[in-house]
């Protein structure tokens, strides 16, 4: 066992892959024919909605349900093959299982996961109390060593769990939804600790995630579990888009855009439409507030590799779009004109203003030529510049929220 | 991480387990020496040195020390550890603080075997058995009672499941004994009743020997169990992931906590609360529980709190002597109540 960083080990050759798999209990099959194959050192997530077989297909990987069909193989050997002390060398788990074990401090706990390394009584040499005392301090935890188990709190228990899969040694670790019923802080220390467990020791994590944007930032590969079966795997750029994303958990109401990483959650626009002029970023913070609130947003004219172009198109917003670099002309406005014309309120995003984007300040002066109520971020003597307009409908506010709230206050 | 820290923690850690056993050890001794020196004729200590030292079995004192106390003795701290381990198995295994031999209808099995061999006449063909027929017949009660619940595990899997079955089977035979008891002629009767209400007096050397040399050899067994054993308390699927072969594993608890509370019942009755009461106790005072600390902390404080009771249900109202029971319930039920309602039970 090493410290941090000392030896990192790049992921080469495959170190357990399943073969015609089919899991289920009882005989009763929930998933089946599943072919994988799992890197030395990589980060591997299992999506899919509840219910999937992703906790079925872990207890099967971890020899702890027998396969109904096929089989898991370690290093081609296959799992039933191993002695259970040897797998445990290779092998170890954090499962969703409440665990209660009683009086033990976090030392003698850690400990515990040094089993398949002890002799017959279990006594810690000098080299096993280090790999505690290793384990501990890989998960952030060797403040929490006297403590006893049953005073730490869900994020410290978690972290304490994995120490103990840890302190085994393996190679292999298979998680159950490892940051289930944690705060956002422990949430993301966990997924930093595992994270680091792949890259600096060369630990191979299968974990099954119910955070599908976490799971894509975080995970070298992805599997796509539904309906009894694999649906896809590979890289999570590869795997995960729009389309596949929304399939798997039958989303309607939101999308999922590779481009964020992130799920925005669509505005259904029951509450009237609003026009935002938007651009270089500034209109994402109305897209989403807007949403919010339950309005229909239309927008453009966006340059298509703008973050408001992403946002607002997850959004399942209206949008009005020129290719990335290129002068916004006559033709782009007129098509964008109709949607000002129909929207009950028009919001300045405060856009800076460039000669690509100079056409963008023609909208608004449009709106407030229809008798429109237009609400802008700029200030009054950027208006004048900008704008070229003094008119009594530009409501000028100081932030976003504010300018909402302005917003809502209107009939 | 200062290494040294955990090393002194560890360090003071142990010196309180075997200041504890030390205390424990010598309690367990004085606790010997007043069971057998007081009743209703004293012995003084000097009188109990020279009766020891001069193996006198010829004046009446020695043969009240030699045929009457210590075998009672030696068979109420045999029987306290054996039940208290017993109970202990139990709880590890299945992760229930409630559970002790008693629940889960050992015990009850046991009884039923015996109140067959004692009061009817199928008994009659082993004359050769006879010295043993109480201990032979008690064993084959609680492994049938617990191959049934056993059975009956296998097809469900749920440790909830079989504790349900474990209490049906103690209900179950307790009905069987109640219909031979309704049958059964007045003589058998009294023998019956009084073995049942429980009590550690009248055991041949014998049968103290066959108690030490088995139970002794279970208790080494489950020592060398203590590892799996605390490996068992994260849970089934932790434990096998680990390296215990689930299968092997319960086939041993079952072995050794069935043999222990089956050959206890056999020479004594049913003695209840003794397996549920004391591997609390043991975990509250050691503040553990790791096995390898409450295997030898329980088989010291089984013995005493039974050679304690003992004496309580010898002395309290004599001439008249009550069922040991009686006394471990008195002990055992409100200290059950009271971590219960302290929350501060865990396996």
């Amino acid at each position: 066992m090493s410290g941090p960083g000392t030896n990192t080990i790049t992921g080469t050759g495959t170190i357990m892959r399943t073969k015609d798999l089919s899991v289920g209990y009882n005989k009763k099959t929930v998933l089946s024919l599943v072919d994988l194959a799992f890197e030395k050192g990589k980060f591997i997530s299992l999506l899919g909605p509840n219910g999937a077989g992703k906790t079925t297909l872990l207890r099967t990987m971890a020899g702890l349900l027998p396969p109904c069909n096929g089989s898991v193989l370690i290093d081609q050997i296959s799992l039933n093959k191993f002695k259970q002390d040897h797998l445990a060398r290779i092998l170890s788990v954090v499962l969703t299982d409440r665990v209660s074990p009683g009086l033990f401090s976090v030392f003698e706990f850690v400990a515990l996961g040094r089993y398949p390394h002890t002799g017959l009584l279990g006594r810690l040499k000098k080299a096993d109390k280090k790999v505690v005392i290793t384990s501990l301090s890989q998960v952030h935890a060797q403040d929490l060593v006297f403590r006893q188990i049953e005073t730490l709190s869900d994020g410290e228990k978690q972290k304490v769990l994995i120490a103990r899969a840890l302190a085994q040694e393996p190679r292999l670790i298979l998680l159950d939804e490892p940051t289930i019923h944690l705060d956002l802080k422990h949430r993301m220390e966990v997924m930093s600790i595992l994270q680091n467990l792949c890259r600096e020791r060369g630990i191979t994590v299968v974990a099954s995630m119910h955070d599908v944007d976490i799971a894509a930032k975080i995970s070298d590969q992805v599997i796509l579990i539904k309906d009894g079966g694999i649906v896809a795997w590979g890289p999570p750029e590869d795997t995960l888009n729009k389309k596949s994303v929304a399939a798997l958990y039958d989303f309607e109401g939101a999308t999922f855009n590779p481009n964020l990483g992130s799920i925005e959650i669509k505005c259904n626009g029951h509450r009237g439409s609003v026009f935002v002029v938007g651009g270089i970023g500034c209109g994402t913070v109305f897209y989403r507030l807007l949403a919010k609130r339950g309005f229909a947003v239309s927008t453009g004219v966006l340059h298509t590799n703008d973050l408001d172009y992403y946002v607002a198109i997850s959004l399942g917003a209206k949008c009005i779009t020129r290719l990335p670099l290129e002068k916004i002309t006559r033709d782009q406005i007129n098509e964008a004109l109709p949607l000002v014309k129909q929207a009950d309120y028009v919001i300045d995003a405060g856009f800076p203003v460039s000669e690509l984007n100079q056409m963008n300040t023609e909208l608004i002066r449009y709106a407030l030529a229809q008798g429109k109520l237009v609400f802008t971020l700029r200030k009054e003597k950027d208006v004048k510049r900008f704008l070229q307009t003094d008119s009594e409908n530009l409501i000028i506010c100081e932030n976003e929220v504010s300018l909402i709230d302005k917003m809502d206050s209107y009939p | 991480m200062k290494e040294y820290q955990i090393k002194e923690n560890i360090a003071v850690q142990s010196k309180r387990y075997r200041l504890l056993f030390v205390l424990f050890a010598v309690v367990l001794l004085i606790s010997v020496a007043v069971n057998i020196m007081v009743g209703s004729i004293d012995i003084s200590f000097s009188e109990l040195f020279r009766i020891i030292y001069t193996s006198d079995v010829t004046t009446t004192n020695g043969f009240i020390v030699w045929k009457i106390r210590i075998p009672r003795t030696i068979a109420a701290i045999l029987g306290g550890a054996y039940l208290a381990v017993s109970g202990l198995l139990l709880q590890v295994f299945f992760r229930n603080p409630i559970v002790g031999p008693f629940i889960l209808g050992i015990s009850s099995g046991a009884t039923l075997m015996v109140s067959v061999v004692m009061l009817t006449t199928l008994s009659l063909g082993f004359t050769a058995l006879a010295p043993f027929l109480t201990t032979v017949s008690a064993l084959a009660g609680a492994y049938a009672a617990m191959t049934v619940v056993l059975f009956i595990a296998a097809k469900v899997k749920n440790m909830i499941t079989l504790l349900i079955a474990g209490l049906m089977m103690g209900y179950l035979c307790h009905a069987v004994t109640s219909v031979l008891v309704a049958f059964a002629e007045q003589e058998k009767l009294k023998m019956f009743v009084l073995w049942q209400l429980g009590s550690f007096s009248g055991l041949k050397w014998s049968e103290i020997q066959i108690l030490f040399i088995f139970g002794g050899l279970i208790l080494v067994l489950v020592y060398a169990l203590s590892k799996p054993l605390n490996a068992f308390l994260l849970g089934e699927a932790y434990a096998s992931t680990m390296g215990v072969n689930i299968r092997v594993f319960r086939f041993f608890i079952i072995f050794c906590s069935c043999a222990l509370a089956g050959m206890v019942t056999a020479v004594a009755g049913p003695v209840a609360f003794i397996g549920l009461a004391v591997p609390h106790m043991t975990r509250l005072c050691f503040v553990t529980s790791d096995n390898r600390i409450l295997i030898p902390g329980t088989v010291l404080l089984g013995a005493i709190v039974t050679g304690l009771c003992d004496l309580i249900a010898r002395l309290a109202f004599s001439p008249v002597e009550l069922p040991i029971s009686s006394i471990t319930a008195f002990f055992g039920a409100p200290i059950v109540i009271s971590l219960l309602i302290k929350r501060k039970v865990s396996v």
